[in-house]
């Protein structure tokens, strides 16, 4: 068993006006999720309170009937690069399906965005997406579950390949000579295989991290051991302080199994914080948010998180019992498990799953909410938090402003960047080129 | 107004091969900051837009700048943040990439760049890059621009998606947008099947700013359809002309007003005091080239492999009517018409990439540029600065202001978008249009 790290990580979950399904009605809360503004203010309010990064969902695909946010987004590629030139400090993650995408092009774009921000990019590698996004890509259907972790390993497998195209040293300036790389630096990866093939190299030199963090977000037993082989950050849907327990500590041993570092693991649930003056306070300002939800949005929402059309059943009987979801089978995990324990009826899920989108809702005084995630830190449940603020900027700036100091007198945050990139900040080790172990080795 | 020029500015790292090794030159493969010095040099000059070529894998022998470069969408996306009027363009791939994917990514870029952005639409001939996209071998130009009409007819139903003005976000109803101007796409064509609509609004341009600069008689079909901008490699002024006329031609009989094509040239100037100083800067560049990177640049611009095989001092050889595009059209005219042989036109093409060299004294380069813009031959031209960044400043602050005074080019930006400096006008949406004419 590992000592957790002293201090929590912090990422933000960006989203241009909140995760809440009906935020965006929330007065004072941004409405413009097609602008810049949203996004660089809310990632300059976390750079000013030292997280470690911020992350962008994403799914290649739009429902008419959803919410504001999930029908208008930025693109979260090109919105990185944006973000990279006017910050300084800060992580950058975006997701990137490994089934929609083609590995040469996001291997540049990530590299390239790692460039751009001194080292300081994350991809979130998605096997899928919402079930809408296939017939953006001339498909009927998703590939199947287990099928598209396959295709995402080989996919992995050859985006670090070409990561490692060139060795760190391959270029330089001689100008006399007329020189400027040494080939034998230059390593093609000629992969063949099932689902690609590429010949690489990369036409990009190796980026100031090595390889962008790799974060991972599948719960399901493919997906938690496609994590354990690959990802140094996985993002969790927990509600229960056990089970979450239960969880990271399967995680850190399916990581060290596979001969890796579990303290270069960092496991970081999702929290959705309503911070107030009090706790009446805080719980009045989610009976404001909850007053302008949809009840049919917010209905739908909850279906996309259990895989299942759940308009036809009676919203004040309990929760029935559904099939395993073949989408996002975290979030339909989590919140079978909430009602079950909590014996909520459907219409209750329903508000819970609106609000924080699945994720555990921290509702109280900065105190509380601070303790809140102290408890977790302390018993080994999380290293961190994907901070969601369920509307924004006011539940983000409630929390940099009245937990994040509190949690900095406490000594569980930092109160400096430890670093320029985003590996020095979470505390996980540059990946050397291979060839440079192979070097080392003999 | 009188008619006044479009000047755009090929970003990287110069295209002479060897430009990088004179001590003046800069260098930087992945340097953000030289590309954005270059682009703050071009916007104070104002010129129209700054473009980022690209390809899609990296040839061993390939020259410095194109060995290791950012990736073009993201490093444009990072230069919108640091100007504010220059329009950013980017070469985006048909055959290599998702219509989805790319659409977004530039709706992303103008709207991030508040309607700068512009889209050079490439079927991606480059051999090897297939090598790289799980294809066996490159599919042939004509399968290749089937599959790019497909993708340029997805990519605007893409920015289409929604009407202006369709997210109406009124709060007090909670009504996110107004769904009767929501379009679904439901393209079923042979390559590409795509449902839509896109997850963003419509774009500041409407549409970004639609570039082409294939020249064989399919990329010519192509750009008659869709492009508004066309970049084209031309050495001589008469068959400049007879191509321009013939590109508007094929717009006008695809019902478009054939005034609103810009067709702009690719030049290389080589800029001293006097014609004699810059003859000697040409042959001092001459002098640092690597003969098999310079003959690499060569055969991938004429897509002739077969060139680096043979002896320097042998004739170009015929190619067959289906091989002659762009690159080997011109190449195959300069060797004409200076009569050189495959060594002498492998030190010609290293110089500018195949452009067309001006070299001279500032006066000379502006003679030189009015007279092909009077004749109509050119509406600008795209700058390939033979190294950076001193050719760029010295094109920005000693050729410009000339043309300036002589009325040629503007003094100042018209308005904020890409489609303003050109003069485009902004695609109406195809709804509004019918509702106005019903």
């Amino acid at each position: 068993m590992t000592t957790p790290a002293k201090q929590m990580r912090l990422g933000l979950y960006l989203q241009a006006n909140g995760l809440h399904v009906a935020s965006w009605r929330m007065p004072g809360t941004y409405t413009d999720p097609e602008n810049f503004r949203p996004y660089l203010a809310q990632t300059m309010a976390a750079e000013k309170a030292k997280f470690d990064m911020v992350f962008l969902a994403d799914s290649p695909h739009c429902n008419p009937q959803g919410t504001l946010g999930l029908m208008v987004k930025t693109e979260p590629l090109t919105l990185l690069a944006a973000l990279a030139v006017t910050t300084s400090h800060i992580g950058l993650a975006a997701t990137v399906s490994t089934t929609y995408t083609e590995p040469y092009n996001i291997a540049r774009i990530l590299s390239s965005i790692d460039h751009l921000s001194g080292g300081r990019a994350a991809w979130n590698v998605v096997t899928g997406a919402q079930p809408g996004a296939a017939a953006n890509f001339g498909r009927a259907s998703h590939p199947p579950h287990d099928e598209r972790y396959k295709i995402a390993e080989e996919y992995v497998e050859v985006i670090k390949g070409l990561w490692d195209s060139w060795e760190d040293d391959a270029f330089f300036v001689d100008r006399e000579a007329g020189r400027f790389v040494d080939k034998n630096k230059m390593h093609r990866i000629d992969h063949k295989g099932t689902y690609f093939s590429v010949a690489g190299p990369l036409n990009c030199s190796r980026s100031p991290q090595g390889y962008p963090v790799l974060i991972q977000a599948g719960a399901s037993e493919v997906g938690r051991a496609f994590a354990a082989a690959e990802a140094e950050v996985i993002f969790t849907v927990q509600q229960d302080h056990g089970l979450a327990k239960t969880f990271a500590t399967e995680m850190r041993e399916a990581v060290a199994k596979t001969g890796r570092n579990p303290a270069h693991f960092k496991i970081m649930p999702g929290v959705c914080p309503i911070v107030g003056s009090s706790e009446a306070d805080a719980k009045a300002k989610l009976t404001e948010l909850c007053s302008y939800a949809d009840p049919a949005v917010a209905l739908r929402v909850l279906s996309d998180r259990m895989g299942q059309d759940l308009t036809p059943f009676p919203l004040d009987a309990p929760v029935p019992e559904l099939p395993p979801s073949g989408m996002m089978r975290g979030h339909a995990e989590a919140l079978t498990n909430l009602a079950r324990t909590r014996g909520m009826t459907l219409r209750e899920l329903r508000d819970y799953a609106s609000t924080s989108m699945g994720h555990r809702l921290l509702i109280g005084s900065p105190e509380q909410v601070a303790d809140g995630l102290e408890e977790w830190f302390a018993s080994g449940a999380a290293d961190g938090f994907n901070i969601m603020p369920p509307w924004s900027p006011g539940a983000l700036d409630d929390f940099v402003n009245e937990v994040v100091p509190i949690l900095q007198k406490r000594g569980l945050f930092r109160t400096e960047y430890e670093g320029k990139t985003l590996r020095e900040n979470l505390g996980i080790p540059r990946p050397p080129h291979p060839a440079t172990l192979k070097a080392a080795a003999q | 107004m009188p008619r006044q020029m479009n000047l755009a500015l090929l970003l990287g790292n110069g295209v002479h091969v060897a430009g990088w090794r004179l001590p003046e030159a800069e260098y930087g493969p992945d340097s953000f900051d030289l590309m954005l010095r270059q682009t703050l040099i071009a916007e104070a000059a104002k010129f129209d837009m700054v473009f980022l070529a690209d390809s899609l894998a990296a040839g061993k022998d390939a020259p410095p700048g194109i060995l290791s470069r950012l990736e073009p969408l993201t490093l444009l996306t990072a230069l919108a943040m640091r100007t504010t009027h220059i329009g950013l363009a980017a070469t985006g791939s048909t055959t290599y990439s998702e219509p989805y994917n790319l659409a977004r990514m530039f709706a992303s870029l103008d709207h991030l760049s508040g309607g700068r952005a512009g889209w050079n639409i490439v079927t991606s001939s480059n051999r090897e890059a297939a090598g790289n996209f799980s294809m066996a071998e490159r599919p042939d130009a004509e399968t290749r621009y089937e599959m790019a009409g497909e993708f340029v007819d997805i990519c605007m139903g893409l920015w289409d998606s929604w009407e202006d003005g369709a997210f109406v976000k009124d709060k007090e109803r909670g009504v996110p947008a107004d769904l009767s101007k929501y379009h679904a796409l439901d393209y079923v064509g042979r390559h590409h099947q795509v449902k839509g609509p896109l997850n963003m609004a419509r774009p500041p341009q409407g549409h970004p700013v639609m570039i082409q600069a294939g020249s064989s008689a399919t990329g010519m079909g192509f750009a008659g359809k869709y492009a508004e901008v066309v970049f084209t490699v031309q050495g001589d002024l008469e068959v400049t002309k007879a191509f321009g006329k013939k590109v508007r031609a094929l717009a006008e009989a695809e019902g478009r007003d054939p005034s609103t094509l810009k067709i702009l040239p690719g030049i290389c100037p080589i800029i001293a005091e006097n014609e004699q100083e810059a003859r000697k800067m040409l042959a001092r560049l001459a002098s640092l080239a690597d003969p098999v990177a310079a003959m690499q640049m060569l055969t991938q611009r004429m897509d002739m492999p077969e060139l680096a095989s043979m002896p320097l001092d042998s004739p170009i050889p015929e190619l067959p009517p289906e091989r002659m595009r762009g690159h080997a059209i011109a190449m195959t005219a300069v060797a004409k018409k200076y009569g050189f042989n495959l060594g002498q036109l492998r030190d010609y093409a290293s110089a500018s990439m195949g452009h067309r060299l001006i070299f001279g004294s500032p006066q000379q380069v502006a003679d030189d540029l009015e007279e092909w813009f009077v004749s109509g031959a050119a509406d600008g031209f795209i700058l390939h600065p033979p190294f950076v960044p001193g050719p760029v400043e010295v094109f920005a602050t000693e050729v410009v202001p000339i043309l300036q005074k002589r009325g040629l080019f503007r003094r100042d930006y018209e308005g904020p978008t890409l489609r303003d400096h050109l003069g485009l006008a902004r695609p109406t949406h195809p709804a509004a249009v019918t509702r106005t004419t019903a």
